[in-house]
């Protein structure tokens, strides 16, 4: 009966101590904050709530347009290329370095995306005029999140272009060869 | 005789025995749910469920989507390698390059608070 008591006496403080974390995680929260925000959060909840709503949903169909563009240009040209050099004996080495870190960033952006998008998707799900902080955090969060898959873009057309460099290294390199072969 | 030893038989059968039918039917629930719900988590887990046009709210833009890429020509990989076979890939490449750069996809700054209306100006470097 004892323990019992004890152990009672444990898990009531252990419970006094977070909840009083919380307390002072949301007190925190709020000090970032004024009235004066919190406010127009709830004046402009549903203008801003379409506004994401639209976002969301032309974001989607960008993912799925500009994914089938960055995919084709992967499997459709640079692959099939490479292979075509490589089955003709030629040095294919800087053009398959450029495809693979090419592969690599559009798996970045995949994984990218759909982090932005779970973050959108709960920005959305936040009720705006019952919390306020949580939905100003959320869009904040969103906002970063999409900012990282502006910077895969980025990086992909970059790869793009490295490609491209590549490719006339490839065709300067070629002329070499067969000019050195044909004296 | 018959109806005796028929009595008897009923009787000797164990709990799950009499029971089979409905096993039978509880087990091809649990097995069917655990299919789906396993479904479901790799459908949200893969990524499909962000590529998936065709789930409610998404009508707006679904007719938007591009279906075919038939103007994405298909390179061959197999052929010879020479002056020009490298100047036909490097145009069809510069080609595709461009139309793919033009689109500054994921850019500007929609979710700024500003914009969407949630903050005052002074407000702007804390977010």
């Amino acid at each position: 009966m004892k323990t019992f008591a004890r152990l009672l006496v444990v898990c009531l403080t252990l419970a006094v101590i977070l909840s009083g974390i919380l307390l002072l995680d949301v007190s925190a929260q709020n000090a970032t904050m004024t009235d004066q925000q919190i406010e127009l959060i709830r004046t402009n909840c549903v203008s801003a709530k379409n506004t994401l709503n639209q976002l969301h949903m032309s974001d989607a169909l960008l993912r799925v347009n500009m994914g089938q563009m960055y995919e084709s240009m992967s499997t459709k040209l640079m692959e099939r290329f490479n292979g075509r050099v490589a089955n003709n004996n030629f040095n294919n080495t800087n053009l398959v370095a450029v495809t693979t870190s090419y592969g690599l960033m559009l798996d970045t952006f995949r994984s990218d995306y759909i982090t932005y998008e779970e973050q959108l998707s709960s920005a959305i799900a936040v009720d705006c005029s019952k919390q306020p902080v949580a939905f100003y955090d959320a869009i904040s969060s969103a906002r970063t999140e999409r900012n990282n898959v502006h910077a895969d873009v980025l990086k992909l057309n970059q790869y793009i272009d490295q490609y491209q460099s590549a490719l006339n290294q490839f065709e300067k390199d070629y002329q070499a060869t067969s000019s050195g072969a044909k004296q | 005789m018959d109806d005796i030893q028929t009595a008897v038989s009923v009787d000797e059968l164990s709990f799950w025995g009499k029971h089979r039918f409905s096993l039978l039917i509880v087990l091809a629930v649990l097995v069917a749910s655990s299919l789906v719900l396993t479904s479901i988590a790799l459908y949200y887990s893969s990524g499909a469920a962000q590529l998936d046009l065709s789930r409610p709210g998404y009508k707006a833009v679904r007719a938007q989507a591009v279906t075919s890429d038939s103007d994405f020509q298909n390179y061959s990989s197999t052929g010879a390698i020479n002056q020009s076979t490298i100047s036909e890939f490097k145009s069809l490449y510069a080609r595709q390059a461009q139309k793919t750069e033009a689109v500054d996809a994921f850019g500007g700054d929609p979710l700024n608070p500003n914009s969407l209306g949630v903050s005052d100006v002074s407000d702007q470097s804390s977010f």
